[in-house]
């Protein structure tokens, strides 16, 4: 790696890694309130959009801050926020409004100890299900959860990209841990990554529908202000936006809503895979766990246990379909899932292995993360 | 398993621990490793005590916050007093002998003593205390080399030519201070 000819190498933060990938993914507007562990974002922020023509602004409190980056959006540019569990919980209310009005935008969680204030310098990943599940009402929600500083960015440029693809909201679950650690990041050059960008109207004004239901489901977005006239409510709407009661609006409504995201989902999936091809065992582990996972695997390879990791990215949609053919063909007995929670995605694996598949936990809500060794002695004592 | 070195920074704020395990992690990233730096991250921050931890690998770390480091690096008692019963069997404590008059007490690590302030003013600032310290660690484990350690001193304080002189002088002091193992006062 030392004679990378990547020009932009350094050593950064988790925090640092995400503002940088937000504007290199084109986000050119950050309403945000701080809160620690995520403070940093807002920092970096505050400091580069102005060079990038952007605007900062810092509002009252998280319930403000989500709302303007969903007015910032829907006037047409790409828009997040950046926030830890108190503040998350804060803004579900508006994020549920920005997936019923279809409005793109990104909301980063750098996880902390909860409920409540709960932890505030102290890592976890028990915003897992919020990230799903956090607004009322039925939806599809999209979280990717990055395990290094590198995936940082890369997973802030994909939720900016899934975000504007899928025209929803997209919550980026880091933790205190990755977004304080420092980790090298070539940056990538312009170009070098995917960004993309929404697709707006390619009709006239008076043909345009804000919530067409168009064949991959997701409408054209046209921006406020430039000429297109278009109704946004939280009420349940028809496709140019007006409150409905009609029951086949409704429905057609909330099939979008799911089915843009749902029929698409290979797009989002990103699924990592380690020694699986012989296991009867696999750990299962996402975000910041997945570091000790992947050390705790390797470790009990050396003592001949056939074990493979299984670590989602995106861990919303679940991967179902990947995982439940992973499990069959490598005929796991037993799987592992690691979680700095009381058990949150565990049920998910519950419900997807097969019947001779025993599911085991290992827990740590106290605060402190995994370390390799435990979930080493854990393998130990639960293989088959 | 791969080669895996960690180090605990730990002293007061305003100590220089933090720029001292930074400046550790950037020759171990320049040498083409592994390294993730992390810092205490609480109400220390607020002038109590604060570390920092620097994991350098051949292969991808794992945990970036170790329970057990190998080694560490002492600047002040309260930080002995939390991390001197961490070190691993067979590690290495490196001990402010300046502002701690005392030793860890244990037999199963190798000790060395660093009067890294009285050096640090010797050479022109208590500030450089951090670099003195770093050097003696950098001497005694070879885990990077005195070469790429000066390239980064420069490239984080080159504008600063007065500062990185006496940021040299105490590297190289620090350096000399190998030699002096000692397992007991």
């Amino acid at each position: 790696m030392s004679n990378d000819h990547t020009p932009v190498r350094r050593l950064m933060q988790g925090n640092e890694a995400c503002a940088l990938g937000a504007i290199y993914a084109g986000c050119r507007y950050f309403g945000g309130y701080p809160i620690t562990p995520s403070t940093e974002i807002a920092e970096g922020m505050a400091r580069m959009l102005p060079r990038f023509g952007g605007r900062f602004i810092q509002m009252e409190d998280e319930i403000a801050s989500i709302a303007s980056v969903i007015g910032a959006s829907v006037a047409g540019v790409k828009a997040m926020t950046a926030t830890s569990g108190p503040g998350y919980s804060l803004m579900q209310e508006n994020i549920g409004y920005a997936f019923m009005a279809e409005v793109p935008c990104v909301i980063i969680d750098v996880q902390r100890g909860g409920p409540s204030t709960g932890l505030p310098t102290k890592v976890s990943q028990s915003d897992t299900m919020q990230a799903r599940w956090g607004t009322h009402g039925d939806y599809y929600a999209i979280a990717v959860a990055p395990a290094s500083v590198r995936e940082c960015f890369e997973q802030t440029v994909k939720a900016f990209n899934f975000s504007e693809r899928f025209r929803t909201p997209v919550t980026l679950l880091s933790d205190e841990v990755i977004g304080h650690m420092r980790e090298m990041v070539n940056v990538p050059e312009p170009g070098q990554l995917e960004v993309f960008d929404r697709v707006r109207p390619d009709v006239p004004a008076e043909w345009y529908h804000h919530f067409e239901i168009t064949p991959n489901l997701v409408s054209p977005m046209a921006s406020f202000g430039e000429g297109y006239r278009y109704n946004i409510t939280g009420l349940t709407h028809d496709q140019e936006g007006f409150p409905t009661a009609n029951p086949v609006e409704i429905k057609n409504k909330m099939d979008k809503l799911k089915y843009k995201i749902s029929r698409f989902a290979d797009e989002l999936i990103q699924l990592e895979t380690e020694m699986m091809d012989d296991a009867v065992m696999c750990v299962f582990a996402y975000g910041i766990a997945a570091r000790a996972a992947r050390q705790a695997v390797a470790m009990a390879r050396e003592k001949r246990v056939r074990v493979g990791l299984i670590r989602p990215i995106t861990i919303w949609p679940f991967p179902d379909d990947r995982i439940r053919q992973l499990m069959e063909e490598a005929r796991v007995k037993v799987a592992l899932v690691t979680e700095l929670n009381m058990g949150q995605m565990v049920n998910e694996v519950q419900r997807l292995v097969p019947r001779h598949c025993r599911v085991e936990q290992l827990n740590r809500y106290d605060g402190e993360i995994l370390n390799p060794v435990e979930i080493f002695k854990r393998i130990m004592e639960v293989k088959p | 398993m791969a080669k895996q070195v960690e180090v605990v920074m730990a002293g007061f704020g305003g100590q220089g621990v933090m720029t001292a395990g930074q400046l550790l992690a950037y020759a171990g990233m320049d040498e083409g490793k592994q390294v993730v730096w992390i810092p205490s991250y609480g109400p220390e921050m607020r002038g109590g005590t604060a570390n920092c931890t620097v994991v350098i690998s051949d292969a991808r770390i794992g945990s970036p916050i170790i329970n057990n480091p190998l080694s560490a690096c002492i600047f002040n008692r309260p930080s002995l007093d939390k991390f001197g019963a961490l070190i691993r069997t067979g590690g290495l404590l490196l001990i402010n002998s300046s502002l701690i008059d005392v030793v860890s007490g244990r037999s199963d690590i190798t000790e060395i003593l660093v009067p890294a302030n009285d050096i640090a003013i010797k050479v022109g600032s208590p500030k450089v205390a951090n670099m003195v310290m770093l050097a003696a660690y950098v001497a005694a484990t070879e885990i990077v080399s005195f070469d790429t350690l000066n390239r980064m001193l420069e490239l984080k304080m080159g504008k600063k030519k007065d500062l990185l002189a006496i940021n040299y002088r105490a590297f190289e002091e620090g350096r000399k201070l190998t030699g002096k193992v000692i397992t007991t006062r």
